[in-house]
């Protein structure tokens, strides 16, 4: 065939709007689906969520909002109304997913427009649920935010600083892995339903798919009962961590996963840096020497002589050359201004129509050569398709 | 009605990943019903097999026995080929043929210097479906660059923005990047790629990168960059939704509770458990608790710090406040209710190791057994070249004269 196809053309997409399922609806999208934000008469709340263009808040104005719902398109409908329900159930008996982020158990099931009410009109449907707990168990009509699934999926434990308080990790990360392992269940349902013809429900649990970011910790107990603890502000040991500079701080990682020491030492002798010599040592092979205070004082003495001397771009350059695993500790505005990102065409400029600017944002993280990417649409005002979307049925039921 | 066959049977995927991001990418595929082959090198083996924790505390030796290996490579099947040999590349070339996808974390460029490259893989599969998921993609000046979860967390932000302000950048204490931001796109990447081939024949090339997985998921942050020049930093556990929000010390040693506020409703609740209404009086408004959270921390603090974290949670939930103990890894194995209720964690007797702890996928396929993780959990991860002379007589076909003699040369190593 000759013209590309986007990956997921043809697949449609109906959204409940909300913070659990609003990237995985963004993942699909930015594929080729037709995803239809189903939006409440006033909009969905998530057109509310900071930060804002301006710093003005309103709901146009939402940066969040704007990323995480470009190329979608947006219909409003009363659920609670049985007009609305009943143009609801239309849609569905002609979609292929729906996608629920409310984050509330029975959301839709309430309505009567739960999973069995639906796949009676369509066997096909698949039903992506997105909650803080699953649909089931004694949690699951406990009240949630990302902090507390942080917790009670036990990365929280592990974050923030040896001596202080548990810290969890930057933006919302718990909501945004339960949305991104529920677009990898919803396909895995929609191939299963594009060949058998048999839908079925996906029920996403956001603290599960914390606990699935807890690397070892969990066989650290099951196997040697060590419960593992946080460990940030402190090298884990000579040449694993943090590490200041002249302008900001680098990770360094030559020992652990990978093993760097030799190139390391290279590196900080051929730049004459004064004590490198000594990392020649025998010492320095042994773990328990390298994770002790000592050892790890002792490194951080010799390195800082060099790192403090440097800015983080230029021992990122200098140990790219050395092939060592070094990367600076980027801000947001790094991220924009390196060319790494650029070269790669990975930011988009999407216009954003409410406020006439146009909005710098990241792209889609991965390319597929068959599929090229499509322009990126901006998000749409409140029930900016209501009518091509809905207006079908209406006219349908009239006739 | 529930659908008996696991979504992706009859997919084999040829499996080069190691560490961390990789494994768990293919570890989706293989839950789900795909036939995965990894293809290990003897000599140089995935080191995840030789990092702890170990069976019984006790590495003896063996290769099999980590359970940081064991988690990210359920339901795999190990081969073992000398890549170095060009007999055991042309043995990996006619497994890529009978393949559907190819898998590979390795530096972009790395397969293709072995002879098993894209393109080398198209020769022999012209509609193969090709992974390679770098630091930080297949092009650009830095794609060759060397990293790990701990360097992306650094490279994408992540490091900048999580933690306290005025002190050294953390993340996660983890390397958070390889756990859900790479694997989840790369798993979701190839599911896409797969549809696209049974609906078109064609297969294709995909180019992640692990670096842009993480930056993707910090959008808000990026957005406030390029369009407010705003940088906030790290903010520790607050937020703008919530306040007060933090973690607070509880009774034991390194307990802690969570708690959110998000509306007035929850604050008048949660000043009435803890029973400091003067707090409930000075700060009625949420931009009052906004502007004086350090002290409400503080104040706080002093009211949970002698209480079980379990309990107060509980009650606090009773009353519709947001809250929970922060889990220790023991809490999740061994007590936490739901996880234990939605079947979590799923024990699967491993040959060395013997019954061991695995997670189960984050969701339920609920028309597959009715969501039954039995169904979707059924092999430990495979010892080094168990399935060696398996796969080279059942998918290869060769007898078993012909594997002794490969075997014999080394070119099974």
């Amino acid at each position: 065939m000759s013209a590309a196809l986007s990956a997921l053309s043809g697949l449609r997409v109906l959204e409940i709007p909300g913070p659990y399922g609003q990237y995985a609806g963004k993942l699909l999208a930015d594929q080729g689906a037709e995803v239809v934000l189903v939006e409440p008469p006033g909009g969905a709340a998530t057109r509310r969520a900071a930060p804002y263009v301006a710093d003005e808040p309103g709901p146009d104005t939402s940066l969040a909002f704007a990323y995480y719902n470009a190329n979608k398109r947006s219909i409003v409908l009363d659920l609670d109304a049985e007009e609305g329900r009943v143009a609801f159930r239309a849609l569905a008996a002609s979609y292929d997913v729906v996608l629920d982020g409310s984050g509330v158990v029975g959301n839709l099931d309430a309505l009567g427009l739960g999973y069995d009410q639906l796949s009676a009109l369509r066997p096909e449907l698949v039903m992506t649920v997105v909650t803080p707990f699953g649909t089931d168990g004694p949690y699951a009509d406990h009240q949630a935010t990302d902090l507390v699934l942080m917790a009670l999926g036990g990365l929280l434990g592990l974050g923030g600083y040896a001596d202080g308080i548990p810290t969890r990790a930057y933006g919302d990360q718990a909501l945004l892995a339960a949305a991104q392992f529920a677009a990898v269940g919803t396909m895995l349902a929609v191939l299963q339903a594009e060949r058998t013809g048999r839908g079925q429900l996906v029920d996403v649990s956001a603290q599960e798919a914390v606990v699935m970011a807890h690397e070892n910790a969990v066989q650290w107990y099951a196997l040697e009962h060590v419960d593992r603890r946080r460990n940030g502000g402190e090298a884990r040991q000579a040449a694993v961590g943090v590490y200041p500079c002249r302008d900001g701080h680098v990770y360094l990682l030559a020992k652990g996963l990978g093993v760097f020491w030799d190139e390391l030492v290279g590196w900080l002798e051929a730049e004459g840096v004064e004590g490198a010599a000594s990392l020649r040592d025998p010492k320095w092979k042994d773990d328990a020497y390298n994770s002790s205070d000592e050892g790890k004082a002792e490194f951080a003495t010799i390195f800082g002589r060099f790192a403090m001397n440097r800015t983080k771009a230029e021992l990122y350059e200098a140990a790219k050359r050395a092939r060592l695993p070094l990367c600076p500790v980027n801000t947001p505005a790094d991220l924009i201004a390196g060319p790494q990102l650029a070269a790669r065409g990975y930011f988009v400029d999407v216009p954003h129509p409410p406020t006439g600017r146009t909005l710098r944002m990241p792209g889609t993280p991965f390319t597929l050569s068959a599929c090229p990417r499509a322009e990126t649409v901006p998000a749409p005002s409140p029930g900016a398709h209501t009518a091509d979307v809905v207006g079908p049925l209406t006219l349908g039921a009239q006739s | 009605m529930t659908v008996t066959a696991l979504p992706l049977d009859g997919v084999r995927v040829v499996d080069f990943t190691w560490l961390g991001a990789g494994p768990y990418t293919t570890r989706t595929l293989a839950d789900h019903g795909a036939e995965v082959i990894r293809i290990e090198s003897a000599k140089r083996t995935d080191r995840l097999r030789v990092l702890p924790p170990f069976a019984g505390g006790r590495r003896e030796g063996s290769v099999n026995r980590s359970g940081y290996f064991a988690d990210r490579n359920s339901n795999k099947l190990g081969v073992t080929i000398n890549l170095k040999d060009p007999a055991g590349v042309d043995l990996v070339l006619r497994l890529i043929a009978t393949a559907d996808v190819v898998a590979s974390n390795f530096t972009p460029g790395t397969l293709q210097s072995l002879g098993l490259g894209y393109e080398q893989a198209r020769a022999v599969k012209p509609d193969i479906i090709f992974l390679e998921m770098g630091m930080q993609g297949a092009t650009g000046p830095d794609a060759s660059v060397v990293g790990y979860g701990q360097t992306v967390s650094a490279l994408t932000g992540l490091y900048h923005l999580s933690g306290l302000p005025g002190r050294v950048p953390v993340g996660t204490g983890t390397n958070y990047p390889d756990h859900v931001p790479a694997p989840a796109h790369s798993a979701f990447a190839v599911l896409v790629a797969l549809r696209h081939h049974r609906r078109t024949g064609e297969g294709q090339y995909i180019d992640l990168s692990q670096a842009e997985t993480m930056v993707s998921l910090l959008g808000p942050a990026v957005l406030d960059c390029s369009v407010n020049g705003r940088d906030n930093g790290p903010r520790g556990n607050r937020a703008d939704y919530a306040a007060p929000q933090g973690v607070y010390p509880a009774a034991g040693e390194d307990r802690w509770i969570a708690i959110s506020v998000l509306d007035d409703a929850q604050w008048t609740s949660l000043t009435a458990e803890l029973d400091v209404p003067e707090l409930a009086d000075a700060y009625p408004a949420a931009a009052d608790r906004h502007a004086a959270h350090d002290e409400i921390d503080a104040a706080l603090a002093k009211r949970t710090a002698a209480a079980d974290p379990f309990e107060l949670a509980a009650r606090l939930q009773a009353r519709g406040v947001p809250a929970a103990a922060v889990n220790t890894f023991g809490d999740l194995i061994e007590s936490d209710p739901q996880l234990a209720h939605r079947g979590h964690f799923a024990v699967l007797d491993h040959p060395e190791m013997g019954p061991s702890v695995y997670n189960a996928p984050p969701y339920r396929l609920r028309g597959v057994d009715g969501g039954d993780v039995g169904a979707i959990m059924r092999t430990p991860a495979p010892l080094l070249g168990q399935h060696t002379r398996d796969v080279c007589s059942r998918v290869l076909g060769l007898d078993d004269a012909t594997i002794d003699e490969l075997a014999g040369r080394g070119v099974l190593g």
